[in-house]
């Protein structure tokens, strides 16, 4: 299986930026954050001593409607738990994280908006880091969508996840904790639970190390965490190598 | 020195990268937070230290401090005294409102914070000139008026070239690298390559025969360049080394493609 591809800090105008484009599903996804921005009109935000964090998504062909308007509040409850907005700056400031969905299917009104939530995750996430705000802790996004026949497929295609009894989404931080559980469709309890521990599978790669220690090599697995990692990586390598040159 | 390290947040400093210098306190630089984690054994909590965001960590054995260094190109936000390159928008009876950052509010400038200005003695900035100023003040909480100055507060002098500059020519740079180029000026090494750049000191050497030149490094990405040859040989000389830094922070050129870039855009420039 083909993995996602992902370049950080491409936008110029941005604080940060990062491009996600997942192969399964199709979707190409172009996220940019500003942070910290003053918000007008916002001065007296009911948390004054945090950030607010404002996330817009914009489909590539339509103007956004109420799908949109469904998963940018999962993204809004997700991120801004993430988001540390209590730092230095952030406080009574906003967040504005924009993506837009530049590739893949259209997503038709009535359709289920949670195949494309994992890849409108992770670009936010990259973007976040990006921009460098504050966040406690990284994590990951996966789709799964149970058949007919009982089988936990990874990341259906759009054809495949209208046929699909259940849709589960489940977003997993990199100390492997639950951070978001969506699902869609008829499922049992025994269903849930085998899905989500597919996903941690998926998403923490083979052997999890629970005691929260990071370990270097967990990239080579192929879990989504470690993808993430690597893709950062990269991107600070290649940001400071005339630093890296001289040691 | 040991192996770069790459923290994303939620990861802890590793024990063993910290310095091991225990005559001062350990300070913490930006993306980094002290976390205490209570231990179900002993009643004593144990401190992790982790990141906030992503980056190389970095440490300084001699200072004993401990950062992490983000992605570097980011909008230029105003912090105390960093040294920005200002044009003025307009001038009012106390201050000249100037442009720092594009998309912000103007930042004020008192049209006596000049060394040795007086009611009659005052620079008449028109629109559009620029200063070297320093920043004076941020002001607190959203919306708040950014200060700035040309005259060190505490002693009353022009310190590090502020003041209005005449002539020469600004050039857009990343921040990123008006961070590099201002460490690569302060750190007062005999090297030629500070911070990965050889940029500078070659062409100081390719042009030294022709006048030399004038620079100004501002934190907000702006590089004002100024030659003090004939007419048109400054001009040259000005848009050639504007182009090199230009395209050495674009490219992210390695130290050895700089001094052929430099080499290259001079020919082209028929400088040398």
């Amino acid at each position: 299986m083909v993995g996602p591809t992902t370049s950080l800090s491409q936008l110029n105008r941005a604080d940060g930026s990062a491009s996600y484009k997942c192969p399964a599903t199709g979707y190409n996804i172009l996220g940019a954050v500003n942070a910290p921005v003053e918000l007008p009109g916002r001065r007296d935000a009911l948390k004054p001593e945090e950030a607010t964090v404002e996330v817009f998504v914009k489909p590539g062909t339509t103007t956004a409607g109420v799908g949109e308007r469904y998963v940018e509040g999962i993204l809004r409850s997700v991120l801004g738990k993430v988001v540390l907005g209590r730092e230095k700056g952030f406080p009574r400031r906003g967040v504005v994280l924009t993506l837009a969905i530049v590739g893949g299917e259209n997503i038709e009104r009535g359709d289920s908006y949670l195949t494309i939530l994992p890849a409108l995750l992770h670009a936010g996430l990259l973007a976040m880091m990006s921009a460098s705000v504050p966040l406690s802790m990284t994590f990951a996004a996966t789709l799964l969508c149970v058949t007919k026949s009982g089988d936990i497929v990874r990341d259906p295609s759009p054809t495949a996840a209208k046929a699909a009894v259940s849709l589960h989404v489940f977003a997993i931080s990199s100390k492997s904790h639950l951070l978001l559980n969506e699902s869609e469709g008829r499922f049992d309890f025994d269903t849930w639970e085998l899905a989500r521990q597919h996903a941690l599978s998926i998403c923490q790669g083979a052997s999890d190390s629970s005691d929260g220690d990071v370990s270097m090599s967990e990239g080579k697995d192929g879990s989504l965490n470690g993808f993430i990692r690597e893709a950062v990586e990269d991107q600070i390598y290649s940001d400071y190598a005339y630093k890296l040159d001289s040691i | 020195m040991s192996t770069p390290l790459v923290l994303l947040p939620s990861d802890e400093v590793p024990r063993d990268h910290l310095p091991a210098n225990n005559s001062n306190p350990l300070r913490l630089g930006p993306g980094l937070r002290i976390l205490s984690q209570p231990s179900s054994k002993s009643a004593d909590s144990k401190h992790v230290l982790t990141a906030t965001q992503a980056g190389l960590l970095t440490t300084d054995a001699k200072k004993n401090t401990v950062s992490l260094l983000s992605f570097p190109n980011r909008r230029y936000i105003p912090t105390v005294n960093d040294f920005v390159i200002a044009q003025i928008h307009h001038s009012s009876a106390d201050f000249f409102h100037c442009m720092v950052t594009p998309h912000t509010a103007h930042a004020l400038l008192g049209q006596l914070s000049f060394e040795g200005a007086s009611k009659k003695t005052r620079p008449m900035l028109k629109q559009g000139e620029l200063v070297y100023a320093r920043v004076l003040s941020v002001g607190v909480g959203a919306g708040a008026e950014v200060e700035l100055t040309c005259v060190s507060p505490s002693t009353g002098k022009a310190e590090g070239g502020m003041g209005p500059l005449a002539g020469g020519m600004v050039f857009d740079i990343s921040t990123g690298m008006a961070g590099r180029l201002i460490r690569a000026n302060s750190s007062s090494a005999e090297t030629d390559e500070i911070e990965g750049l050889v940029v500078l000191s070659e062409l100081g050497k390719k042009l030294e025969s022709s006048g030399g030149f004038e620079l100004a490094v501002g934190r907000n990405g702006k590089v004002w360049v100024n030659c003090s040859d004939s007419e048109e040989n400054a001009i040259r000389a000005t848009v050639a080394i504007g182009r090199c830094l230009q395209e050495t922070d674009q490219k992210n050129l390695h130290p050895h493609d700089q001094k052929k870039l430099v080499t290259k855009i001079l020919r082209e420039m028929k400088l040398a």
